[in-house]
């Protein structure tokens, strides 16, 4: 029980070499994700994010802040999994941003039609 | 020491038999998925956004079918439903976007048939205004016009009484109790016949000229005479006299309906019978003249 049948040591240390070269050929993709997702959170932010998604806004602000800390940890890959949660919580808060100004744009319009509709109704009588 | 190998063995073998892992937020996360994929506007507006969809699914569904671990696949999956989310978001941005467009196409439309309206209006309106204008000026114009024939009246009404006037004044007429009297003394007739002489016809025509003039105006011819001679004969003679009267204003074109002749003989004197002047005076014919309405009061 102590030692370990050959085959399985030599697959672990495969498995070593494998993790290790990931680590170190995951420290470029993961600077570039972090700051792909940074400038998607700063994006959703400038479209109305925090008004119209609170929440996804909120949950990218904090995983993204989670992400700078495990890029200073050198945590790559955690570094890289939480920026592209944030990035698809950002790209979603500016979807709905985006899609709730259209929203309000089709209905003020209704609105309009409405009243004109109205104002059509009273003056043809 | 074999049996716990043995058991090793068992546990790794069935960690390898086992079918895909799943998780509940995988499960969750293919649920939107189909809804996304069975809703019509995200096939028409989102498109690309579900192709990125379908590729963060695919990859989700290759780590479950690889049985990962549980943190990779809903590393995964949450990747694949926020991206689904956001092909929801992207449909309804699209969706509202047309709406915009195709309402903004009603609107000024509608715009349009309100001014339209408007116009139609301010038109029908000024035409009333006009045709306001236009009665108030007609009727300006008919006032006007019957005030003028209301003053030509007047004053052709006026003429007519100042030229009666005029004229009764030529025929000595007087103003009495019975209206106005027109006195033919005796001199216009010859001596105790019926005749008018030139004089009395003078007179006639001059009535006649009044009665002509004033054509709802009739007379009423009295005969009279003094008290000499037997009273028939006196009854006769003056109703002759103003049958003389009559004749001779149906002559110049009087109606015969329009006068009236009777006689009266010695009675009602208008001087006592004794003396040639007070008889003559006597001697006499009154004509009497109807008002407007043709009224005369009869002794």
């Amino acid at each position: 029980m102590t030692h370990y049948p050959r085959p399985c040591v030599a697959a672990l240390l495969v498995a070593g070499a494998l993790l290790t070269t990931g680590c170190s050929s995951m420290k470029t993709p993961a600077t570039a994700s972090v700051a792909v997702s940074n400038a998607a959170v700063d994006n959703a932010a400038g479209a109305g994010g925090a008004e119209f998604a609170p929440v996804e806004m909120s949950t990218a602000r904090s995983k993204m802040a989670l992400a700078n800390k495990a890029m200073a940890a050198k945590d790559y890959k955690l570094a890289n999994d939480l920026a592209m949660q944030a990035q698809a919580d950002a790209k979603l808060a500016q979807g709905k941003a985006d899609s709730a100004r259209a929203k309000t744009a089709a209905d003020a319009l209704q609105d309009d039609i409405r009243v004109l509709r109205e104002e059509l109704a009273r003056t043809s009588k | 020491m074999k049996r716990l190998a043995l058991l090793t063995l068992a546990i790794a073998l069935a960690a390898c038999s086992s079918g895909p892992r799943s998780t509940s937020l995988l499960e969750q996360t293919r649920t939107d998925y189909r809804a996304a994929q069975n809703d019509p506007a995200v096939a028409k507006y989102a498109p690309l956004e579900m192709k990125q969809a379908g590729e963060a699914m695919a990859q989700a569904d290759a780590a479950s079918n690889r049985s990962d671990n549980a943190d990779k696949i809903d590393k995964l999956a949450y990747l694949a439903k926020q991206q689904i989310a956001l092909t929801q978001e992207a449909a309804k941005q699209k969706a509202a976007e047309a709406d915009v467009a195709s309402s903004a196409k009603t609107r000024d439309q509608m715009r349009l048939a309100q001014r339209t309206n408007e116009a139609d209006k301010a038109k029908a309106d000024s035409q009333q205004a006009v045709q306001i204008a236009q009665a108030a000026v007609d009727e300006a114009a008919l006032a006007r016009r019957r005030t003028d024939e209301a003053q030509r009246a007047n004053r052709e009404s006026q003429a007519r009484a100042a030229q009666l006037e005029a004229q009764l004044a030529e025929l000595s007429a007087k103003k009495t109790e019975r209206g106005i009297v027109i006195t033919l003394g005796d001199v216009l007739f010859a001596v105790d016949v019926a005749r008018l002489n030139p004089d009395g016809m003078r007179t006639a025509q001059k009535l006649a000229d009044v009665l002509q003039q004033n054509p709802t105006r009739t007379v009423l011819i009295e005969g009279y005479t003094d008290s000499t001679g037997t009273a028939p004969h006196n009854q006769e003679l003056s109703e002759r006299r103003a049958g003389a009267v009559r004749s001779a204003l149906q002559t110049m074109g009087v109606a015969s309906g329009r006068v009236t002749a009777r006689g009266y003989g010695q009675s009602n004197p208008v001087a006592s019978n004794d003396s040639p002047q007070n008889r003559q005076l006597n001697r006499r014919v009154e004509i009497l003249l109807s008002d407007d309405s043709g009224r005369i009061s009869q002794r």
